[in-house]
């Protein structure tokens, strides 16, 4: 008898956790769609963005609306997926897109030349706003759209 | 009056039961395997040119699973609401030789750089891939494709 109410006690607990649990799943499912379709939070650091977002780390909240229906303009601070390390995610501003004429100092800390490059079709130039210790188009060319993730809106 | 609440109950819970559904779904359809229609002469003979469905996965490209010899989908560098069906041909810091058909039987050799990869589609004669826009960059790969559904005379695992 015991045996059995005890039994019928954990079933009665299992029953109620695994409704819990649904409960925070359908919660961080609705996260998870917000996250990936309409906004998400990003914690942005390092010099290249300076004095726009700061060296130690800002959050950024990021809208993936824009992006996808092709409204980003020069002057957006964007996510970009990094073509160089596809895991990693930097910050920068677009400076040009497709069929844009892009003016650049390719290397600020040795000569002042100026080079200029036609943005090909389908890509983005971005640059950080500290170009002394950016690592971006002006390193590895254009990149393409398809590489945005969000479009930064707010810090 | 109390119809209306009924009613607005009952139309509640049916859509809590459809957005499960589709949550279900838009998980599933992004984050393990859908049905996709590819067409196109890029791909022959391997894909048809009036259309197949083919099952794409999304769990390799995440894992870093995906070499040279796999047709995958790629967001296109050029038009980026387009995604094209290609097969790795090259990864990352391989030396990948191609000829352009058309432009008389010259080769190019060219290095992979770091985090890109050189798609081609099997038919080089009609194919608009990394011989014309370059490598592309490892993050516009979207998904695999492992196995054709239809049509029914090709169904099978796509090796």
């Amino acid at each position: 008898m015991g045996v059995r109410n005890q039994l019928s006690l954990f079933v009665t607990f299992a029953k109620e956790g695994f409704e819990k649990s649904l409960l925070v799943g359908k919660f961080f499912c609705c996260l998870h769609v917000v996250n990936t379709y309409v906004c998400t939070p990003a914690l942005a650091y390092g010099p290249s963005m300076l004095p726009t977002i700061n060296l130690t780390g800002d959050l950024v909240l990021a809208e993936r609306i824009s992006t996808r229906f092709n409204k980003v303009c020069p002057g957006d601070v964007v996510l970009v997926r990094s073509p160089v390390v596809p895991r990693r995610i930097v910050t920068k501003r677009v400076i040009g897109m497709e069929g844009d004429r892009v003016s650049y100092v390719a290397d600020p800390k040795s000569s002042d030349k100026f080079e200029t490059v036609v943005v090909p079709q389908g890509h983005v130039w971005i640059e950080g706003d500290n170009i002394y210790e950016s690592n971006d188009s002006r390193k590895f060319g254009a990149v393409p759209y398809g590489l945005i993730e969000g479009r930064v809106f707010l810090r | 009056m109390r119809r209306w609440g009924l009613l607005a109950k009952e139309a509640l819970t049916q859509t809590l039961t459809f957005a499960r559904f589709f949550c279900l779904f838009h998980v599933t359809n992004h984050y393990l395997w859908s049905p996709t229609l590819v067409f196109g002469p890029s791909m022959l003979p391997t894909l048809n040119l009036t259309g197949d469905v083919i099952l794409a996965e999304y769990v390799s490209h995440r894992v870093g699973r995906l070499g040279p010899g796999d047709i995958v989908f790629v967001r296109s560098p050029v038009d980026p609401n387009k995604i094209v069906t290609k097969r790795i041909v090259g990864v990352e810091g391989d030396r990948v030789t191609y000829f352009k058909p058309r432009n008389g039987d010259s080769c190019h050799t060219v290095v992979v750089p770091k985090g890109h990869v050189w798609i081609q589609g099997d038919n080089l004669y009609a194919s608009r891939d990394s011989r014309q826009f370059g490598p592309v960059p490892y993050g516009l790969i979207e998904g695999k494709a492992f196995f054709r559904v239809w049509p029914p005379n090709s169904f099978g695992s796509l090796g």
